[in-house]
Parts: C-alpha cells; structure tokens; sequence
C-alpha cells in the first residue's frame, strides 16, 4: 500500500494520497513510515520536474499535498523521531516581499527531510545572520524577485563575512533574475534555477559538511 | 521634430509588419530606471502623473535623443492604480507603505476567495470588481487615475510627439487567467486548476469578453492602435502543457483575434520563458503581434519559428543590466541583432530596465544599439 503511496503523490492524486494516508493509520502503519512513502513520491516529483515533464505549477501542487499529509500525520509524527539531515536557513532578503518561489523552495526542502528555518519575506542582513546563529546551520538560502533584491543579497552576505560565520555556511541564492553573474556579484557559493536545484545544492552541501 | 517622429513611426511600423528597416529601432522601457536615474524620488513619481511622463522623456534624452524610436509604453497616468487594476492586488506603495526611495511591490495574498467564483458567474464580472477594488486600493484613487488619464491622454501622447519618440502601445490587458491569479495569488490559483477546473474555466468564458473589450477601449482612448497583452503568470515554464493549453492559449488566441479583428497589434508583454510553445503563436494572426519578452524566452528559437510571423522586441536581461559591464551589454546587443534582426527586431530592455539598472550599462545598450543597429541593416 506504501507504494501505491508514492505513486499517488508521484502522479498528484490528491484524493487518493489522503484516502490510502487514512487507511494506513486506520491500520496501524506508523506515521513516520508513512512520511517517508510521502517524502519518496516528492522526490519522484523534482525527478520529473528535472526531466521537464513537471512543471512550477505540479511543484506547487505536491506541496499543497504534502502539507495535508503533514497534518493528518502531525499527531503521530510527535513521539517519532526521524533524524533530519541538516538545517537550512532561507528568507527573501529586505526590500521584497515575494515569497512565492521560496515557499515552493521550502516545501521542496522539507520533503527532503531538511529542517527549514523560514525567516519569510523582507528579512534585513541581521536576523539571517542570528538565525545562522540560533539554529547552527551551515546552508543559507536568499531568494529574491526584484533586482533591487541583488544589493541586499550582497548586504546579508557581508554582514555574515563580519559576523565570523562565512567559514561554515554555505550560500545559494535564487529568484526570477538570479544567475552566474549575479550570484558572483553577491558574493554566493551557488544559486539555483529553481527549487529542485535548491534541494540538490543543500543536499549536495550537507552531505559534505556530514562526511568532514 | 515632426518629420523625424514620422520617420521613426514607419520604422517601427514597417519593423512590426516584418519589412526591412533602415537601422533596428530601439524602444525605452525603464519605468523605475527612469526616476531614479533623473535623481527624482520612486514616491514622486508615483503621486504624481506629471512627473512620470516628463522623467521618461527626460532619461531618454539624457540616455540618447538620437537612439530611441519609440518607448514600450505611453508614460501615462499614475502606476500604482494601474498596476493594481491589472493585477487585482495590493501594491505596496513608495512614499506610503515603502520608503521614499523604493519599488513598488505587489503584495501577492489570497485577497479573492474561492466563493468570489460564484459571485463572478452570479453577478457578471463588472459588479464583481466593483464590490472587490475597495479590498486592494482607495476606489477614489483608482477613479482619479482613470479620469485624469482620460483628461490628459491626449497630451502626453502630444508630449512623446515633441521629443520624437513614438508611443509603441497603451494600456493593457490579459487573459483571465492573470486576473484570477492576481486576486486569488498564484499559490492558491495553480492549485484551483487542479481541484476546481470546472468553475475556473467557467469564470474565464465569463470574464473574456471583457477583457477583449478592455484592450479596445485602450486603444480607442489613446488613438494608439497596439496595446500590451500580459502574460506573467502564465508561462510555459510555469504550467503543465495540459493546463496551458486548456487555461491559457485558447483566451490568447480569441483575445488577440478580436483585437486583430480592429487593427489592434497586440504587444505580447511576456514575463518568465515561453519557449516550449512558441509554436502555438503561429496560430495568432500574423503581423499583428509583438513578441516581447524578458530575457528568460529563447528568442534564438522564436526567430526561427515566428520569424515570419511576428515581430521581437527585447530583450537585454534585467540581471545583465544590473551586474553586466558595458562590454557585455555591447556583446548582448550586437548578437541579438545579428541572430534575431536586423528585420522583425525592436531592441528594449526584457520587460523592464530594473530601478537599480547601472546607468553606464543603459548608456551602453543606447550606444550599442546606435552602432550595430545601423551597421548589422545595411544600406
């Protein structure tokens, strides 16, 4: 049934997911059993996203998905303990306030089981760097839409380099203008063209940062 | 001044109608660019109406009086209103909500509810916004705009006429599909295409017809006949072909159609990258389009297949122009016009020159486009 789990996410059958998610916990499945069933068909999902056969919007509808199973296992899930395999920070730096790509980045991070500190939207260079602080992570992800977002990007970035934490944490930025070049301007280790490539940065990062 | 205005129109109009031209012309579009490089304040320029249309003349003279044939769009009437007309949300505004100095911002949020679907079918889309605009402007504000448009139209077409720079389109519409996503936020609204087909699809018949009249009242209002059709939600990039071909070409396609149907040249006014079915334009009636994109669009690929169908206009990226040198804006235009002109190519910035735009790069796209323009055309 767990397979048919991952299927049902894979191909954004909402009714079916939640259906098969109940009957499971109907039956005893444990909840984190259950997740990862979810966490596997999001992976599915950035595959044929990467592959071009999903698109922004199928994105967006896994994660509305995800998020309902987050809350039908969120009573269970509590005394389960899954090891996460890392902390990223992310927030759409000060002067923008669109959030539409990182919160597709967010869902897609915690499907991969990363903890995510979402700081929202219009975030100043000071409370990235305190939550790089408070939460010791070493992935730090800035989107942004406007231009203008590319002076605060470069702003965050140094108020890390004088914070004494640019050594540890690694910084991928994104948004609809970002590229090579912006990203060099900035002043970041890497940026993504989109939120799969987000997740594969973090984990590609994480992975690293375990191993050393 | 007059005979030059007059040159330069049936350059861009030859350039549309895909005829050889003498030298690529090149449209301004630098909305924000143009206060802020002016040293006006973003907060001035949204209160008042005057001061948009004088700083945009007055940048492109200062870029390159002899360089631009025409600007994007008539510099007409505040922005703020009329960027929340077109997308049916709050703009957070300069001078108000935002420092002085800032950008306007579309706070995108669910203002329209999944219930206003009904009140749109019930109701008819007309007494739908009425009772809707007071969620996202002053209504008062909203009807200043309009009637001071409606005043001074005529003369700020007048005052593009004096500088010689041919206004390429006024005003604007969209497919329902960048409406409903406005008001209901792109979060909430991809998600209705999936779960709730049926009645969106339902609202978007409804809404049409009004968008198509919208477009032609633009027109009527501006004598202009080119309005911009948008499309910045609705990108290929951005849906399952499934979906694009159900929520978004087929209110393209009537839409362009009934304005082609009243000599209108629609501007199509594309954010994101539509290259995946750049092949369904060949369907839009031919020679009465503008592609004009952002940056993200293949335009390589659109030359190839809509060549001699539509003309381009774009697309010097808005990152370029932030974090590129002058060397690169050189090497950007001169292998656009070589791959992508020197016929059937209007050079402008992709959508819009950005506010932090470094004014040495949009010096070097007018200076670029005066070299390679004329060269790269040949006698």
């Amino acid at each position: 049934m767990l397979e048919q789990l991952v299927k049902a996410l894979a191909e954004l059958e909402e009714d079916r997911v939640l259906e098969i998610v109940r009957q499971e916990l109907d039956c005893g499945t444990e909840p984190l059993s259950i997740l990862q069933a979810c966490q596997r068909g999001m992976t599915e999902v950035g595959s044929r996203f990467e592959s071009n056969e999903y698109f922004v919007s199928d994105l967006m509808m896994s994660g509305e998905i995800f998020k309902q199973v987050g809350v039908l296992l969120e009573e269970g899930l509590k005394s389960a303990s899954q090891v996460s395999s890392g902390t990223v920070v992310i927030g759409t730096v000060a002067g923008d306030i669109h959030d539409i790509g990182k919160d597709i980045v967010v869902n897609m991070l915690k499907s991969a089981n990363l903890d995510v500190t979402d700081l929202g939207v219009d975030v100043p260079p000071a409370r990235f760097v305190t939550a790089l602080q408070e939460t010791n992570a070493s992935v730090l992800g800035m989107s942004g839409l406007l231009t203008l977002a590319f002076d605060s990007m470069k702003e965050t970035v140094v108020a890390i380099e004088e914070a004494g934490l640019r050594g540890r944490v690694h910084i991928m930025i994104g948004g609809g203008p970002v590229n090579g070049d912006v990203c060099e301007v900035v002043g970041a280790d890497s940026w993504g063209a989109d939120a799969q490539a987000a997740v594969r940065l973090a984990k590609t990062w994480l992975d690293v940062g375990a191993q050393t | 001044m007059q005979a030059l205005y007059e040159e330069r129109r049936r350059r861009i109009e030859k350039t549309i109608a895909l005829e050889p031209v003498d030298r690529v012309p090149a449209a301004f579009m630098g909305m924000a660019f143009a206060p802020r490089y002016m040293g006006m304040s973003i907060a001035d320029f949204c209160a008042v109406p005057e001061n948009r249309t004088e700083v945009t003349l007055a940048a492109m003279d200062k870029l390159g009086a002899d360089v631009w044939d025409g600007i994007n769009k008539l510099p007409c009437g505040k922005i703020v209103p009329q960027l929340t007309a077109a997308w049916l949300s709050h703009i957070a505004t300069p001078g108000k909500e935002l420092p002085a100095d800032s950008l306007w911002q579309v706070q995108e949020t669910e203002v329209m509810k999944p219930e206003d679907y009904d009140v749109i079918l019930d109701k008819g889309w007309p007494a739908f916004l009425e009772g809707y605009y007071p969620r996202v402007i002053d209504v008062d504000e909203l009807a200043d705009m309009k009637a001071w448009v409606r005043d001074n139209i005529a003369h700020v077409v007048q005052r593009c006429r004096d500088h010689a720079y041919v206004p390429i389109a006024y005003g604007g519409t969209a497919t329902p599909f960048e409406y409903l996503c406005g008001g209901r936020s792109m979060g909430r609204f991809f998600i209705d295409l999936y779960r709730d087909k049926d009645r969106v699809r339902a609202v978007m018949d409804h809404m049409l017809p009004y968008m198509i009249r919208e477009g032609i009242q633009a027109a009527e209002l501006s004598g202009i006949p080119a309005i911009w059709v948008g499309g910045w939600r609705s990108a290929s990039s951005l849906l399952s072909p499934q979906i694009w071909d159900e929520f978004v070409f087929p209110y393209f396609l009537e839409l362009v159609n009934a304005l082609a149907d009243k000599g209108i040249v629609s501007v199509l006014h594309l954010d994101q990258d539509w290259t995946r079915d750049l092949e369904r334009f060949k369907e839009l009636p031919a020679k009465m389009c503008l592609l004009n994109t952002d940056g993200m669009t293949d335009l390589r690929k659109a030359k190839e297949i809509l060549g001699d169908h539509m003309a381009i206009m774009g697309d010097v990226p808005a990152a370029l122009l932030y974090a590129g040198t002058p060397d690169d804006i050189f090497k950007y235009v001169h292998d656009l016009i070589r791959d992508v002109g020197p016929s059937g190519l209007i050079l402008c910035a992709g959508c819009d020159a950005p506010i932090n735009a470094r004014p040495e790069n949009m010096e070097a796209m007018a200076a670029a486009t005066r070299e390679y323009g004329q060269v790269m055309a040949g006698p």
